[in-house]
Parts: structure tokens; C-alpha cells; sequence
């Protein structure tokens, strides 16, 4: 295949980026701390949501808990995560990397794909020069570090995008050149291939495959017939770096979700609940604000030992409104509860299969009650009403009576 | 235990039976049938707790004994055997010998002391019913019931017996199926909730000719003609009002051929939403039109004559559920009624030469705004 034609894919990863922003935002405080973790309080609630990179020399990871991270690395600064500049700032680089090309994917709040397929007009064909470029602009213009990872597919940039990290020794740009991607996937271990993961690798090693190498080895018919049709042509495919799938700018939200750490763990059944309804109602007015329906809906538990659960299910058609998706989170988490009932310190509520609410169909009941998973006109009507006042007076102006914590008697 | 039996007796016996046996069980003896031999014959009994069936089969019985063997292969086995005698003998405990011309197998059985015991339902007190009405009533109605597990109560079908009639009616919410039968041998009055899959164990075991005798414990109801008995566990609850929401002023009549309006919608179905099934029916006086429009997929258009001289009405119907309802429609021509594209339509039997009385209505579909 001439160069010409593969594709030029780059993923512009921020570097510990939410680390980043909050030394930015506070230059005298978090910005003089070599040690600094972000994410949970400086008593040891709460999970790290990123660390600095001197700081992960100690173990520290993201999604650990802050006191486990402080026990690693005592001497580390705690911050909260400065949510709102995190976001703006996410934005800010979205809009210089939409300079480069007009087909930017947003991965996550610090992962853009790029697709430069057609820009070498622009800006030559040399794809290492380009992501230099769009390093430096985005330094220069947020104060942001970016790792650049390229290569002839979204699955070899990723790959890059880990291998360019200015902590290993790089200078923040790695491109995999086309021809080179064979070379280049045998450098990475078969569980460093995103969306292979451990159970994968287990039931690779237990059919002899340890590493890339090995499964280079067999042709896309072996595959097959050791891991069946679907599963054996998408290995085959994957571990020689080779991903059709497109970068697909202004991708539409896939789900919702709203979720809480507690700052106490909650075993009382009673509290989740209200906790819960919470949640729901938040996701279900995110919903109903992008003119959506949710087709699925999953409630997230995880337990103070760090195991979680999570139940799903599905509603007959699209929903929105506050009481089919309320009625249907308690039903799981009361699922999930019965199946485990220890201390939680995480709840979440998603919502996810989202289609346009409009122009639907909607199978007409005949019982005026209203059934599982099929919203009424008076929910619809109801939860119009609830967006209204919240829209109005925020989403503290309406609540739930359970919400409502007893006034103190005088 | 030893016995002899012909292929066909047994084959017959297990028949019945064996659709009781649940195919995936947590409590393993479930899976076995109950095998019991004594002077009155064999009698081969199986449950998966919610419905059990029993049925006695001739045999000649040199040493009365029970046993339990597994279901699937017993079957498996005299459905494979040639047409001849069976010799069924006890080798020890649980282990069983049989023997058929010149073919021999050995099972493992489970002792008949883990085989769960069928509900006690007292025969002294019951209804009698013919085999045909029953089954008439089942066929047309069971198919209406729920298969979701949010409303417990619609996964039956309301069984209303009365001096005069008995009455099965069955909806999912969306569609309903009501049929009335009128009956000549009065017993009390009851309503029961009956699963669905008890019924179907029912319509299959006794052949039309029998005479049905129906009796009921507090939570179970037993099938019962001469030594063949089908149990069942009913489902309690309150049934929702059904008769309130039959409508009664539905006054755009229409008159239409099922066959010809079954093909124009199995037509116009291919291009349908796999999810709504929606197809919209245009009634203008003697003309139907059918039109879909499937975003992402296609469209479909077509057209049949009807007696119908109402004013012009346009609905949405999930065509699945006008299908199904067309489907078991027993005479040539069919009324469907209406009276508003959110109303609920009924449909009809026209000129049927039969005592019963046969209702279906189903709920339209709405364009969401």
C-alpha cells in the first residue's frame, strides 16, 4: 500500500491532565508540588482521578483510593479536581486541533483522534513534523503537555500516543510509519492491545499464545478455528495493528450517567435508594435536555472492598421521564443488593442507547396504569414541568420529598 | 420392579409427560420422570414445579416398585426402539435394566424419595368440562398473555367460570383475547389466574373427546380424566378490570377477507421496524390502504378492497400483534371496529357458525411528538 493511501491517524493525549490544570489554576500552591495527586480529600476519601508523574513513581495510580495513595507516597499534596477549568480547557485544545483538521473525535475529556488522512498539502507529508507542530501550539496557547501518538490507524496511534510519554524518554511524538506496524505491534505485550483484556489474555496463554509474536505466527483461518469466526478474524486483524474504524468527529453521546463516591461508606438499604433516585433524576434531565431517549439503563454499585456490580436492563421503547427510569434503577439496585449487601461507597446510574426522542412510535397501553418501562403522557407532561423549574432555579429547586433533610426543631 | 410394556404404550405415556420436565433445572431429580409400576399399570409422572403431569399407561406387572430415570434419554431411547415389547426391571436401588428384542440399556436413576410430591388437590369437589371447549377456549386465547416478568399477573390467563359460561381472557396490555363458551353442567363460580404453559400441558394431554374433570386447592388447580392428571400452580393476584377498557362505541366498521388482509400485512411487514412492527392502515369507504415507512430501511405501499363505508380513519397497528390476532380468527371474514387512530380496534369473527363468543382488541401505536 503506496503511503499515500493508508490513512494518517494521530491521538493527542494530555499528559496527566488533570494534574496539569490544577497546577495551573493554582501556580503557587499545587503548581510548586513535585508530589501531587488530584482526585479525593487530604483525609483519604474519595479515588484518585490522576497523579503527577513523580508521584506515580511511588504507585500511585488513578481510580486508587486517595488514602491508599497517601499510605504509598506520604508525602503527596491532595487536590480536589478542578472540574470546571478541566473542561474548559479540554475545550480550548479542541479548537486548535480543529485547526489541523476538521475531523477531530473527542475520545475523552484528554484524548482527541486526529485524522490527518489528506492534509499532506497542508502541512507536508512528514506526520512527525505535523504532531511537533500541534504539540507546541496547544503548550503555547492552554499550558497543556500533549503526547502525540500516529500511525495508518486509531489502534497503532493509541499505541504510539503510550510510547511517545515524555516519562519514558520521549520527546512526545511517536509515529508508527506505514509498512513499519508489524514491527511495531510486536513490541507490545498481547494485554497492552486495548479491548484485549486479562480474561482474554488467560484464554489466549491457556490456547498457547503468550505474546504478539507468537500470534503473528497463525494465519486468520487458525484464528478461526480456535476462537470461532467473530473473535478470530477481529484478533487477527488487531494484533497486526489493522482498525477500520473511522475518526469520527462530533461523535454523539453513546450514554449518561450521573455517580457518587460517598464520604462514608452506606450500608443502610433505605439511604442508597434515596441516593439513587437522586442520580436518576439528574441522568434522566440530562436526557430529556439533548432531546434523547435511553433505551438501556444500568445502575453501577461498588463495594467498599472495591468489587463492583453493576445490572442492566432494557425498556421496551425509549424512555425519559423521571418515573419508568426511577422505577427501573431501584429495581436493580435492589437486585444488586440482594445478590450483595456490603457497605457501598460508590453508586452510579447510566442511561445509555440514546436515540432522538422525537419521531418515535409508542405502543399505545391498555391499562390506564402505567407498565414497566413505557412512560405515560402525565410522566412526560410531569418531568416537563420538573426541567422547567430546573432550568429556572437550578436542580436544587425542585427535589424529591425524600431528598429533603428534616429542619432541625428549634 | 419389573414390568413389561409395548413400545407405543410407553412411548404414548412419556409423551405426555415429558413436556412437563423442565429442560434446565437447579434440583437435578427434576429432570428424571417418576416411574411407578403397580397393578392399576404404569403411571409416569413429571413436574417442573409449577406444572406436574401424571398419566398411566398399561402394562403387565410382575413386581410392583418405582424409580426415577432421566427424561430426555428414556425418550430418547423408546422413541429408537422398534416396535416390540419393553422389559423394564430394577437392578438394585436406582439402577435400571431394559430390554427391547435384542437392544439393551442400563440406567442410572434417582431414588423416588428426592421426586417432589404433586399438590394435594381434592377431586371431590369440581367442575366438568369437555375436552373441546377447553381446548378451544386455550387456543384462542393463551396467546395474548405476557411475557414479561414486570406484571406477574398479565403471564396468565383469567379463567372466569360461571353458572351459565366460562370465559378465558388474556392481554400483555397492549392487545387482549376474551372468548366465552356457554356451559350446560354448572359448578361454582371461580376466577382463576392459570399459567399459560399449564393450559398448553392440557390442550396436548387429553384428546377432544374427553370429559375434563377441573378441581382446585387454595394456590393450585388440578386437571384430571380418567388416570392422566395435569397440576397446576395458580397465579394470584387481582386480574386488571379487563371488561373497562373493551370498548363499546367503536362505530367505523370495517368488513374484510382475513386471508387477503393477512397477506397485504405479512406483505408490508418485511420493511416494518423490527421494534414497533409498525404499519399504518389508511380506511376510506371500500378501500384499505397499508403504507410503512421504516427510517434507515424503506418504505412499502398496498391496497385491498373492504366493505367499509365509515369516515376516513388512519392508524398504526404493530403488525405482529394484527397477525397473530388474524391468524386465529375462525371464520372467512373478519370486522375490525374502531373509533379513533388512538383508540383500541376490536376485531371479530363474522358469521360464525359456533355457541362462543370470540373478542381480540389491540392498542394502536402513536407517532411520539
Amino acid at each position: 500500500m503506496d503511503a499515500f493511501d493508508s490513512k494518517r491517524i494521530l491521538l493527542a493525549d494530555a499528559d496527566a491532565f488533570f494534574v496539569s490544570v490544577a497546577r495551573l489554576v493554582d501556580p503557587e500552591g499545587a503548581g510548586r508540588k513535585k508530589l501531587l495527586i488530584v482526585g479525593g480529600s487530604p483525609d483519604g476519601r474519595g479515588v484518585v482521578t490522576s497523579a503527577s508523574y513523580e508521584a506515580r513513581a511511588y504507585g500511585v495510580r488513578s481510580a486508587m483510593p486517595t488514602g491508599k495513595a497517601l499510605k504509598l507516597c506520604p508525602g503527596a499534596t491532595v487536590v480536589g479536581v478542578p472540574r470546571k477549568e478541566c473542561v474548559e480547557r479540554s475545550k480550548a485544545v479542541r479548537v486548535i486541533l480543529q485547526d489541523f483538521s476538521p475531523s477531530v473525535e473527542q475520545a475523552s475529556i484528554d484524548e482527541f483522534y486526529i485524522d490527518m488522512s489528506g492534509t499532506e498539502g497542508l502541512f507536508g507529508p512528514d506526520l512527525k513534523f505535523t504532531a511537533d507542530e500541534i504539540r507546541k501550539r496547544v503548550l503555547e496557547e492552554t499550558g497543556l503537555p500533549f503526547s502525540i501518538g500516529g500511525g495508518t490507524s486509531k489502534l497503532l496511534a493509541k499505541l504510539a500516543a503510550q510510547r511517545a510519554k515524555p516519562h519514558l524518554d520521549n520527546d512526545g511524538v511517536y509515529i508508527v510509519a506505514p509498512g513499519d506496524e508489524i514491527e511495531f505491534m510486536r513490541l507490545h505485550r498481547l494485554g497492552e492491545i486495548p479491548l484485549i483484556g486479562p480474561k482474554f489474555v488467560e484464554r489466549l496463554e491457556k490456547i498457547g499464545l503468550q505474546n504478539v509474536e507468537q500470534a503473528l505466527r497463525l494465519d486468520a483461518d487458525a484464528m478461526v478455528a480456535l476462537m470461532g469466526e467473530r473473535t478470530g478474524r477481529w484478533f487477527y486483524r488487531r494484533i497486526r495493528g489493522l482498525d477500520a474504524s473511522r475518526v469520527r468527529a462530533g461523535r454523539p453521546n453513546k450514554s449518561l450517567s450521573h455517580e457518587g463516591t460517598f464520604a462514608r461508606d452506606i450500608s443502610n438499604d433505605a439511604e442508597l435508594e434515596k441516593r439513587l433516585l437522586a442520580f436518576s433524576t439528574r441522568v434522566a434531565a440530562d436526557v430529556r435536555k439533548k432531546r434523547m431517549k435511553a433505551k438501556t439503563i444500568s445502575v453501577k454499585i461498588r463495594y467498599h472492598d472495591f468489587k463492583t456490580r453493576q445490572a442492566n436492563s432494557t425498556f421496551t421503547y425509549p424512555v425519559s421521564a423521571d418515573r419508568p427510569i426511577c422505577e427501573e434503577a431501584l429495581t436493580l439496585l435492589r437486585r444488586l443488593r440482594k445478590a450483595r449487601n456490603a457497605p457501598v461507597r460508590l453508586l452510579g446510574v447510566s442511561l445509555s442507547h440514546l436515540n432522538p426522542a422525537t419521531g418515535e412510535w409508542q405502543q399505545l397501553g391498555l391499562f390506564g396504569d402505567p407498565e414497566k418501562g413505557m412512560e405515560t403522557d402525565h410522566d412526560i407532561v410531569l418531568s416537563k414541568a420538573v426541567d422547567n423549574i430546573t432550568t429556572k432555579f437550578g436542580h436544587k429547586g425542585i427535589v424529591r420529598a425524600t431528598e429533603v433533610k428534616p429542619r432541625e426543631k428549634d | 420392579m419389573k414390568f413389561t410394556v409395548t413400545r407405543e404404550q410407553l412411548h404414548e405415556g412419556l409423551t405426555a409427560v415429558a413436556a412437563s420436565v423442565p429442560t434446565k433445572t437447579t434440583l437435578p431429580v427434576l429432570s428424571n420422570i417418576l416411574v411407578e409400576a403397580s397393578d392399576d399399570g404404569l403411571r409416569l409422572s413429571g413436574t417442573d414445579l409449577d406444572i406436574a403431569v401424571s398419566t398411566v399407561v398399561a402394562a403387565e406387572v410382575d413386581e410392583p416398585g418405582s424409580v426415577t430415570l432421566p427424561a430426555k434419554k428414556l425418550v430418547e431411547i423408546v422413541r429408537e426402539l422398534p416396535s416390540a415389547a419393553i422389559r423394564i426391571t430394577t437392578a438394585g436401588e436406582q439402577r435400571v435394566n431394559l430390554e427391547c428384542g435384542r437392544s439393551k440399556f442400563r440406567l442410572l436413576g434417582v431414588s423416588k424419595d428426592e421426586f417432589p410430591s404433586f399438590p394435594p388437590v381434592d377431586f371431590e369437589d369440581h367442575w366438568k368440562v369437555t375436552s373441546a371447549d377447553l381446548q378451544k377456549l386455550i387456543g384462542h386465547v393463551s396467546f395474548a398473555t405476557s411475557t414479561e416478568e414486570s406484571r406477574p399477573i398479565l403471564n396468565g390467563v383469567l379463567w372466569e367460570l360461571r353458572a351459565d359460561r366460562m370465559r378465558m381472557v388474556a392481554t400483555n396490555g397492549h392487545r387482549l383475547a376474551k372468548m366465552d363458551v356457554p356451559l350446560t353442567s354448572a359448578g361454582s363460580t371461580a376466577d382463576l389466574i392459570v399459567p399459560p404453559k399449564a393450559l398448553d400441558q392440557v390442550k396436548k394431554v387429553f384428546g377432544p373427546a374427553d370429559e375434563i374433570e377441573i378441581a382446585r386447592s387454595e394456590n393450585h388447580l388440578g386437571f384430571r380424566c380418567g388416570a392422566t392428571r395435569v397440576f397446576t400452580r395458580l397465579i394470584e393476584g387481582p386480574y386488571p378490570n379487563y371488561d373497562q377498557v373493551i370498548p363499546k362505541g367503536n362505530d367505523r366498521i370495517a368488513t374484510i377477507d382475513r386471508q387477503t388482509i393477512m397477506s397485504a400485512v405479512r406483505r408490508v411487514g418485511v420493511v416494518a421496524s423490527d421494534q414497533t412492527h409498525r404499519v399504518r392502515l389508511s380506511f376510506s369507504p371500500g378501500t384499505l390502504q397499508f403504507s410503512v415507512n421504516t427510517p434507515d430501511l424503506g418504505e412499502a405501499q398496498d391496497e385491498i378492497s373492504i366493505s367499509y363505508d365509515g369516515d376516513a380513519i388512519e392508524i398504526g397497528f404493530n403488525a405482529n400483534y394484527l397477525l397473530e390476532i388474524l391468524k386465529l380468527m375462525p371464520t372467512d371474514e373478519v370486522q375490525l371496529a374502531m373509533q379513533a387512530p388512538e383508540r383500541a380496534a376490536t376485531i371479530e369473527p363474522v358469521g360464525w357458525d359456533d355457541p362462543a363468543a370470540y373478542l381480540c382488541l389491540v392498542m394502536p401505536l402513536r407517532l411520539v411528538d
